[in-house]
């Protein structure tokens, strides 16, 4: 059992968390700043309402700028928090009028109050304080200085404010992390509902259930079902053709058993020493052809329950051909054919795979082509540069036969498939077993007729670098 | 005589509690007041009881030297207690002052107090006083406009007999009259009036009314009320008249000074000023009236009001005080103060 790798569930924890966090210290920084803002707005106008009555009062006697300090000026100035209030007053000539406190006013601050009123922070007295400053000129008979007015207070009530606006940005913003978070969980909770749904249907299936799951998914795990579905399909395919095979395999050594039982009693009921020879020749044949049935039955079955080919390694296919061939020729199943070799391509040519296999491969392909083609007939090994491809080589075994007729061509890798000849006593497996060959080899087998008559196999397989040893 | 008899009484206990403070005492404790320490002393005698190991040393004196002391950067005092209402909130927006938190202050009424650093603790009501025999000569003044009927009516009485407090060499005198300017211009009518009777100016309300005890005055106006009600009761020849139209009332205003050398005594003893207990001393053995609703006694603001109805006008503690220390706001009412104290004369 693979444990589990990640929950989804915190994971998607996690990732609620991460954009939680991460859009959350800009929300915060945005709300402070903003809140800030808001409340130097609001406030800002108490400096503006103070200022102005300041102005209003500003008077000019003999042109010389003088003022009675309005009192009610610097309660607006206080405002309900009770502020620290500073008022600093100068004639343009650089004299000071009135002032409470010795504000840290620059040239540069006043240059830029002479243009239009302005509002800044500043630091006096250890405190940081907001201050607002405007010119203010007024006509009159005589020529008149304008002033400078300059007027502050501490920022407490405006921290309070802003800390107050912020409070309400952060509360809101928490609710709305909880709301999403619930809304999160219950989406999970749905979500989610269809794969346990999937998982207690795999549950309660019996062991050997390979029946399609029929269960109403979202679009999303359509796809997972499909795939589960797939599976269980192949599972069905691999259990039907292996009954069948049974089947088969039963039913094709049932025959010849039967043969050797009525053979057997035919002889037993006769007293004629000549048809005991006669009937014991005919069990000779008939067991040696069972046994060699058996044989191919039990060689299909180890390479379908062998796993991949893992012994796999570089040998000379031309070599290989050629000691089949030579084999071949010596013996006596072939007397009759014209076996040919030719090789069209230059030697050694390497590929990677299993010797016995590619023996057994190439034996099957050949006694096929012995049996199922008359007397006389040719029959050549070849090995040729695959057409497209320098990476593959293409082996082929042609005759000059019947063929066999269309409709059974795409059966005829199946296991006890004679192409609907029942005049030869072949197995019917030799095919099925070169085709599994191929296919632990990575490599295709094709069957095709030839024009104007005759029957083709053709391998193909990768090349591969030679080993080694022999290529000094 | 009497004066300097009091001072001298005031020297002799000072040295007393300084002498046997010194004996036990680990922490001193600087007060400067524009309160008189005779009238206080049972608030000091019952905070030192309190606290015996805390050395007080009381200084009384004027208010404009109350306020240069507290700017002393050398050696500040640890409490600034003054009568002059716009000078101690003017200490207290320069940042002279520290902010106290403490019970007694979330519980004292935001009309009393400043900041959380300026507390008003006393409520005393701004008198008139005359002698006895002015009312044999003519109808003794209930309001403002029967004062300036008698100005006006009986100058040749009056002419050199009115006593009031000099705004430009006292605070708290200062503060009266620019107050009274405020709330209505015919204050200047009465200044006229008083200018034209030849008034004479003293720096505290003790001299005003050792003068009218003497017979050198007969009436006198913004008179701090705790002291007048206080002589009256010793001088029977001496009424003391609160105003019917309107009486302005002046509250003493205590803070903790922020470079305080002795700041835990110093919180301490403002504390207890503003302690039920402070409060309840007050009102029960000084005539400074009580602030705190739940004292009683029979100098509380609530009993003052009972007797002369809602016409009493505290002396706003806000920032509006703050223009009256602005020193051309002053120079301007100054100048205006010599014009108007003139203009009949002629």
């Amino acid at each position: 059992m693979i444990p589990p790798q990640t929950s989804l569930k915190r994971r998607l924890a996690l990732w609620l968390i991460a954009i939680v966090a991460g859009l959350g210290t800009l929300l915060l920084i945005e709300a402070y700043t903003s809140a800030r803002k808001a409340a130097d707005r609001a406030m800002d106008g108490q400096l503006e309402a103070a200022s102005l009555t300041i102005a209003e009062s500003l008077q000019w006697p003999e042109g010389k700028p003088t003022l009675e300090m309005p009192a009610s000026a610097l309660q607006i100035l206080a405002t309900r928090w009770q502020e620290r209030v500073f008022y600093w007053l100068q004639a343009d000539n650089g004299l000071s009028i009135t002032q409470n406190a010795d504000l840290p006013i620059t040239a540069s601050m006043q240059v830029e109050a002479r243009r239009q009123p302005v509002y800044l922070d500043a630091v006096y007295d250890g405190q940081p304080i907001r201050l607002s400053g405007r010119e203010v000129d007024s006509a009159g008979w005589d020529t008149q200085e304008p002033v400078q007015l300059w007027v502050g207070h501490t920022r407490h009530g405006r921290d309070l404010l802003a800390q107050e606006l912020f409070r309400k940005s952060a509360t809101r913003f928490a609710a709305m992390v909880l709301i999403t978070a619930a809304l999160v969980a219950i989406a999970m909770h749905t979500m989610l509902a269809p794969l346990r749904r999937l998982r207690q249907a795999l549950r309660d299936r019996r062991a050997d259930d390979i029946s399609p799951l029929r269960l109403g998914v979202p679009k999303e795990m359509h796809e997972l079902v499909e795939t589960l579905n797939r599976l269980f399909a192949d599972q069905r395919h691999h259990r039907d053709a292996l009954l069948r095979f049974i089947a088969d395999a039963s039913h094709q050594l049932k025959t010849p058993l039967a043969g050797l039982q009525s053979t057997s009693e035919l002889a037993l009921s006769s007293r004629e020493p000549a048809i005991w020879h006669q009937a014991l020749e005919a069990v000779h044949d008939s067991a040696e052809r069972t046994s060699r049935l058996a044989g191919q039955m039990l060689s299909l079955t180890r390479l379908q329950h062998l796993g991949p080919g893992h012994e796999r390694q570089p040998l000379a296919l031309d070599r290989l051909m050629r000691e089949v061939a030579t084999d071949w020729a010596d013996r006596q199943d072939s007397r009759d054919h014209d076996l040919g070799l030719v090789i069209d391509m230059p030697t050694p040519v390497w590929v990677e795979g299993e010797s016995w296999a590619l023996h057994e491969l190439l034996n099957n392909l050949i006694d096929n082509a012995c049996r199922y083609t008359p007397p006389g007939s040719e029959i050549t090994l070849g090995l040729a540069h695959d057409d497209g491809d320098d990476e593959q080589v293409t082996l082929t075994l042609e005759d000059n036969g019947p063929g066999v007729d269309a409709e059974s061509l795409g059966r005829l890798t199946q296991p006890f498939e004679r192409g609907r000849r029942q005049d030869t006593c072949g197995s019917g497996l030799g095919l099925a077993i070169a085709e599994s060959i191929a296919v632990r080899h990575a490599g295709q087998l094709a069957v095709s007729n030839r024009q104007p008559r005759g029957f083709r196999v053709t391998l193909t397989l990768a090349r591969c670098r030679p080993p080694e040893e022999s290529r000094t | 005589m009497k004066r300097c008899l009091q001072v001298m009484l005031g020297l002799a206990l000072w040295l007393g509690l300084v002498g046997t403070g010194t004996a036990r005492a680990a922490e001193k404790l600087i007060i400067e007041a524009a309160l008189d320490r005779q009238i206080v002393d049972p608030v000091l005698d019952a905070f030192a009881a309190e606290n015996p190991q805390i050395d007080l040393d009381y200084r009384d004196r004027s208010t404009l030297e109350v306020d240069r002391r507290a700017r002393d950067r050398e050696s500040p005092p640890d409490v600034v207690i003054s009568s002059a209402m716009p000078w101690q909130l003017a200490l207290s927006n320069e940042g002279m002052a520290q902010p106290l938190d403490a019970p007694e202050v979330d519980q004292w009424p935001a009309w009393a107090k400043w900041r959380n650093e300026v507390f008003g603790f006393t409520f005393e009501p701004v008198v008139m006083a005359y002698r006895l025999e002015l009312a044999s000569h003519m109808p003794p003044p209930e309001t403002h406009r029967d004062l300036l009927d008698l100005l006006t009516h009986y100058r040749h009485w009056l002419d050199g007999r009115v006593v009031s407090y000099s705004p430009r060499e006292s605070g708290v005198g200062y503060t009266l009259f620019q107050q009274d300017a405020r709330y209505t211009p015919r204050a200047w009518d009465l200044i006229a009036a008083m200018g034209a009777a030849n008034i004479n100016l003293e720096t505290t309300t003790q001299r005003m009314l050792a003068g009218l005890s003497e017979g050198r005055y007969w009436l006198g106006y913004n008179l701090l009320g705790s002291y007048a009600m206080l002589w009256a009761q010793t001088h029977p020849d001496i009424i003391v008249q609160v105003p019917n139209d309107y009486s302005l009332v002046l509250m003493r205003m205590a803070f903790v000074h922020r470079d305080a050398p002795h700041p835990a005594a110093a919180r301490r003893f403002v504390r207890f000023l503003l302690s039920r207990r402070g409060q309840h001393i007050l009102a029960g053995q000084t005539p400074l009236f009580s602030v705190r609703d739940d004292v009683i006694g029979p100098y509380t603001a609530q009993r003052l009001r009972d007797q002369v109805g809602d016409h009493l006008y505290p002396i706003p503690i806000n920032a509006t005080l703050l223009a009256f220390v602005d020193p051309l706001r002053r120079d301007a009412f100054l100048r205006r103060w010599d014009r108007e104290i003139q203009i009949l004369s002629e």
